[in-house]
């Protein structure tokens, strides 16, 4: 039997998961309730387009609804692996998008998006960068470690797809990767002092 | 496990982190972090920064309808399938309930149009019958129904939106549950043809058709 909504609410997010695993719509539409904005936010940063980060949501939370029992606590927090969902939605979405055939009649900017990864080049580097996305947490890193972290988090782009596209050895691509984490880490440490 | 095995893989280990290895380079650094306690640790310490980088991006409105879409597809994961198909005809009994509860329970309601600021506006009904409040705002070819001063249901009830079409009564997929103020929504999808909406108290996960007794009954100009 379903909890009802107000016992669902007292629950904390490791608590309700069981309930989602045995279907329980009360449990489920609390977890939505708190986390749906972050998942949404996320899958916007990354798809860059409301209608499309709906239906990621949708799907992220659908693929939830339906393999609740996956989540494993030991592995990090609801939220997190949440997130985790609508991240790897959003980059398959956009992967699929970009695998898509080229129009015939394509300008510029549709034949940007229609390209594979690989092959989408310093000008999506750019755009990103440009577009005022790199912010909050990636804001403060020195340009060239944003860079390559928001490529690769928000872009969905490989280590060597950065490389390719910025023209640096894979070894610096992902040392700036690390330095990046690095100082995020040190910060937030540094906060928590 | 050597150090310079370790401080091979080390430098993948932000990558990986981040989603930026290849698949197979994934797989191997897997195969790898099983049995290297200081990759473990690392990917421990490094995770809350990973983490930020999932919320600290700028917050944005989810559009309203997409609570309403997610959560009737739930629904209708839990409703038990019907025999053959959602629609039905009323039994004859069944027919006359719901004619009665029509004509004894519609108390009126109010016609506004309001800009909504989408294409063609909405039109709004409201009525109000036993304590409860209804509203239902149309837009484009749905609607949204509205239910405010709504009692508590016990653990075992919930409510359930039914329309009337050309005679034909069908559920509303995404059943209504009050929240703590007592309201509750639900969208309709397909408001075309649509002359009546009810709402019953029916038992957990909804029925196929409508047992209990209409709580709200609202007609609908075509």
């Amino acid at each position: 039997m379903a909890v009802r909504r107000e016992k669902a609410e007292r629950l904390a997010d490791e608590e309700l998961m069981p309930l989602v695993g045995r279907k329980d719509p009360e449990a489920f539409e609390v977890l939505y309730d708190r986390h749906g904005g972050a998942a949404y936010s996320l899958a916007y940063r990354i798809v860059g387009d409301r209608a499309a980060a709906e239906e990621v949501t949708q799907e992220a939370f659908i693929s939830v609804w339906r393999s609740g029992a996956r989540f494993d606590a030991a592995r990090g927090s609801v939220r997190s692996w949440l997130l985790s969902v609508v991240r790897n939605r959003a980059i398959d979405f956009l992967r699929s998008k970009a695998g898509k055939a080229p129009k015939l009649d394509f300008d510029d900017e549709s034949a940007l998006e229609q390209r594979p990864a690989a092959e989408r080049t310093e000008d999506e580097a750019l755009r990103r960068e440009t577009a005022g996305e790199v912010r909050g947490a990636i804001g403060k890193l020195p340009g060239e470690q944003a860079k390559v972290i928001d490529l690769a988090y928000f872009g969905g782009f490989s280590h060597s797809e950065i490389a390719e596209m910025l023209q640096l050895p894979m070894g610096t691509v992902k040392g700036r990767m690390r330095l990046g984490l690095e100082k995020i880490r040190g910060e937030l440490a540094e906060g928590l002092a | 496990m050597n150090g310079n095995d370790h401080i091979r893989w080390s430098e993948d280990l932000a990558a990986y982190m981040l989603g930026a290895l290849e698949q197979r380079e994934a797989g191997e650094f897997e195969r790898h972090l099983e049995s290297c306690e200081r990759c473990q640790g690392e990917m421990r310490w490094f995770d809350p920064a990973v983490q930020t980088l999932s919320e600290s991006v700028e917050r944005q409105e989810p559009p309203p309808g997409l609570r309403a879409a997610l959560m009737a597809e739930v629904r209708a994961d839990v409703r038990p399938a019907p025999a053959k198909s959602r629609r039905w005809r009323l039994r004859p009994a069944m027919a006359f309930a719901a004619a009665a509860l029509l004509v004894a329970v519609v108390v009126g309601y109010e016609i506004g149009t309001s800009d909504s600021g989408s294409k063609g506006g909405s039109t709004v009904l409201s009525t109000q019958e036993h304590g409860i409040r209804v509203k239902m705002v149309r837009e484009g070819d749905g609607g949204t129904l509205h239910l405010a001063n709504l009692h508590q249901l016990p653990p075992d009830k919930v409510l359930e939106a039914w329309v009337r079409r050309e005679g034909t009564v069908e559920a509303v997929p995404a059943l209504l549950v009050p929240d703590r103020k007592g309201q509750a929504e639900t969208t309709i999808a397909d408001m075309s043809g649509v002359d009546t909406v009810m709402v019953t108290e029916e038992p957990q996960g909804g029925s196929e058709t409508p047992t209990g007794e209409a709580i709200v009954t609202m007609t609908v100009p075509l």
